[in-house]
């Protein structure tokens, strides 16, 4: 019995103190960020505000990379608006359906990608509406617009480089060690569950895999954190797909319904329970194949041979895990493979730019002046929205928010500061709303957390910090009037033309893994174990449209997965026996895995089996894997497969 | 006599002098990582993030007194 103990803690105001140092070393960054950008006299200090709003990361190796993504997409932004300026100088509506056509392609960019790539993809989208946009009528000054952008950027994110590494923030690294190690226990604890014959919990497994599946995003983040960080970043990322292996090995072991023979099961379970982290399951594996002596027939080998492959998993994870303590290269670099839903990422990236598309409309309709701010506004926003899972909610959160964020800089603006022009007071005077809206970045409730990100993004925006401040009245109303303009215009346009439904991506991703089922895409120099983090990672996205709401297509996807994966291993397993004299009987398996013919494989199994020249022989692995193929087979056929995805 | 910069001149913009060093200090840091990697530099300092960051500084500074 394990007992946990949960680390309090230290609190001030009852919020922990991680979380005012975070807030804090914001603050510090925005105003360092500030007055670098003034004494250089930088065209726009505002956007290196911004820029420090936005990488307000919560560690170091986080804030690096989304860094490196900002500069990146900033410099492809900025070709692009160079290009579409130049291509559409005096055609307006040309400039205009060409920004929502790279909108599009931006969002579609998004889709398919996670983590910060997906924001690098929509920040080249909407820093083209940023500087192009606002220079429509003056397009000669594009490229200076860029460039004051583009200094002011780097300005952002070398305060808050700077500023992240002598306050010492937080490394990825160290808290990244602590959730694998904790992840492992819990799969191992399934995992003797499973031994112990209880019944395996699907909600277990899922929570698992998707607690796995989101550590994707966050690995490549550790590669920067210091010299070693590639090294760490490797181990960690074949960690990762190694969790998934093994949790699909307790899976295979679950699967087999033939009678598991108790000695090699005992065997098993007890080499999972004593091995901790100072102990090798190598050396009480001798154990488990001395149990292998008294198996009795091919089915008691397959379960004997699913344990076998579960404790190799197990020390493979381990094995990775140790690399990633010690920063050593791991055995074997795994990638993480992510799934890619290239119909969805269509849809939304169309949906995108006649999003923008009518935006664009209703302002040329509308002839408002400054019209081009609110609508590079929409562009954000729109941006922002596709690396979210619902782009509506996203909106509705920057429409309540950005109110909140007007009023509370007409409070800095206007009552706090009012007229002062010294630098100190601006950064005292901002210390309570940026530290404010960090602390609240950082809370585990989702709505204030996404308030304070708002704010934290929208106060530095509206406020536009100049030397000199104008402190204009109207400037500031228009800014606010039209960032409210811009959200309400955008939830009207989505309410004209819906996101993509969280049904419509579940069916698609459905349809997706049946058909991939059916017909395995063959690619090149891919291990089955990445194979099976992509499928993995496909159940992750499942799950975050609400997959888990819908029993019945949740089975099918799971029986999927199963079956992709438990194919995959048998055909690794079979590629040795192609030179042989088995070479026929593996052609023949292949056929009946192809066909899904259980029965068939079960026979060949057999047949494969008498023909072992001993116990621990390859033969015998492969009659075993073919049993477990062919248990699963029968098992996916039971889920209903009949209802057509559309 | 005066020390004279080169001017970094991409697609007939001109870049301040300051830039090709930051550039040059970056490429030698990300060209030197591996051989930190195999030194131990991470496991020599209690804040190997600030090590990391003075050396970058040297690495910048060094360059800008040499060439």
């Amino acid at each position: 019995m394990v007992t946990r103990v949960a680390e309090q803690p230290f609190t001030v105001a009852k919020i922990p103190v991680s979380s005012w140092t975070f807030a804090i070393r914001v603050w510090l960054a925005m105003i360092l960020a500030l007055f670098v950008s003034f004494w250089l006299q930088l065209e726009a200090p505002t956007s290196a505000a911004v820029t420090v709003g936005i990488l307000a990361e919560p560690t170091r190796g986080q804030a690096l990379d989304k860094a490196g993504f900002r500069l990146l997409a900033t410099v492809v932004s900025v070709t692009a608006s160079i290009a579409i300026t130049g291509l559409f100088s005096q055609a307006r509506d040309l400039i205009l359906a060409a920004f929502a056509v790279w909108i599009g392609i931006c969002v579609f960019a998004a889709n398919l990608l996670d983590g910060y790539r997906a924001y690098a993809a929509v920040l080249s989208g909407y820093t083209v509406a940023i500087i192009a946009t606002q220079q429509i009528d003056t397009p000669q000054h594009v490229f200076e617009s860029g460039m004051a952008r583009g200094a002011a950027i780097m300005v952002g994110i070398l305060s808050m480089l700077v500023v992240n590494t002598l306050m010492f923030a937080p490394d990825r690294q160290s808290r990244l060690v602590a959730q694998l190690a904790a992840i492992r226990r819990r799969v191992r604890e399934y995992a003797t569950a499973t031994f112990r014959g209880e019944p395996a919990k699907t909600t277990t497994f899922l929570a698992l895999l998707q607690e796995i599946v989101a550590l994707r995003p966050e690995i490549p983040s550790v590669a920067l954190e210091s010299s070693s960080g590639s090294v760490r970043s490797v181990a960690a990322r074949s960690a990762v797909v190694g969790l998934v292996a093994e949790l699909q090995a307790v899976r295979i072991l679950n699967s087999a319904a033939v009678d598991v023979d108790s000695t090699v099961c005992d065997q098993a379970r007890a080499a999972l329970e004593r091995v901790d982290n100072s102990g090798s399951p190598a050396q009480r594996l001798p154990g488990l194949v001395a149990g292998l002596q008294c198996v009795r027939d091919v089915e008691t080998e397959a379960s004997a041979w699913a344990a076998r492959e579960l404790l190799r998993r197990d020390k493979e994870v381990r094995e990775d895990l140790l690399a990633l303590r010690s920063a050593r290269w791991p055995l074997r670099a795994w990638r993480a493979p992510l799934y890619r839903s290239y119909r969805t990422a269509a849809k939304s990236g169309v949906r995108a730019a006649l999003w923008l598309a009518i935006a664009s409309i209703f302002y040329v309709w509308a002839g408002w002046p400054a019209a081009s701010v609110s609508l590079s506004l929409v562009a954000l926003m729109t941006g922002l929205g596709a690396t979210t899972p619902n782009p509506r909610g996203f909106t509705v959160g920057t429409l309540v928010g950005a109110p909140i964020a007007a009023v509370l800089t007409g409070i800095l603006e206007f009552v706090i500061l009012n007229g002062a022009d010294a630098f100190p007071v601006l950064a005292i005077g901002m210390a309570p709303f940026t530290i404010g809206a960090a602390v609240l970045m950082k809370s585990q409730n989702l709505l204030w957390s996404s308030l304070g990100r708002v704010n934290l993004m929208f106060i530095p925006v509206i406020l536009a910090p100049s030397n000199p401040q104008t402190y204009n009245p109207q400037n500031f109303l228009f800014t606010s009037l039209f960032l409210v303009a811009a959200a309400a215009l955008l939830l009207a346009a989505q309410t004209l033309i819906p996101p993509v439904s969280d049904d419509e991506r579940r069916m698609r991703l459905l349809a997706e893994a049946r058909r991939e089922l059916q017909e395995p895409a063959h690619r090149n120099a891919e291990a089955p174990e990445e194979a099976t983090f992509r499928d993995a990672s496909r159940i992750g996205q499942f799950l975050a449209v609400g997959g888990a709401q819908d029993p019945r297509a949740l089975a099918e996807m799971l029986a999927c997965f199963d079956q992709s994966a438990m194919v995959r291993l048998c055909e690794a397993k079979l590629m040795p026996l192609t030179d042989g004299p088995l070479a026929p009987l593996a052609d023949e398996a292949r056929a009946a895995i192809i066909k899904r013919d259980a029965p068939t494989v079960r026979t060949i199994a057999h047949r494969v089996r008498e023909m072992a020249p001993q116990a621990d022989s390859i033969e015998t692995d492969v009659a075993a894997c073919l049993i477990l193929t062919g248990e699963i087979l029968d098992r996916g056929s039971g889920v209903d497969f009949s209802q057509e995805a559309t | 006599m005066a020390h004279t910069f080169a001017e970094l001149v991409v697609g007939g913009v001109l870049f301040a002098p300051f830039v090709t060093y930051l550039l040059a200090a970056l490429v030698l840091i990300v060209v030197l990582r591996p051989l930190l990697h195999v030194v131990g530099f991470a496991k020599l300092f209690s804040h190997a993030s600030v090590a990391e960051l003075s050396l970058y500084v040297t690495v910048l500074s060094l360059l800008m007194l040499l060439f």
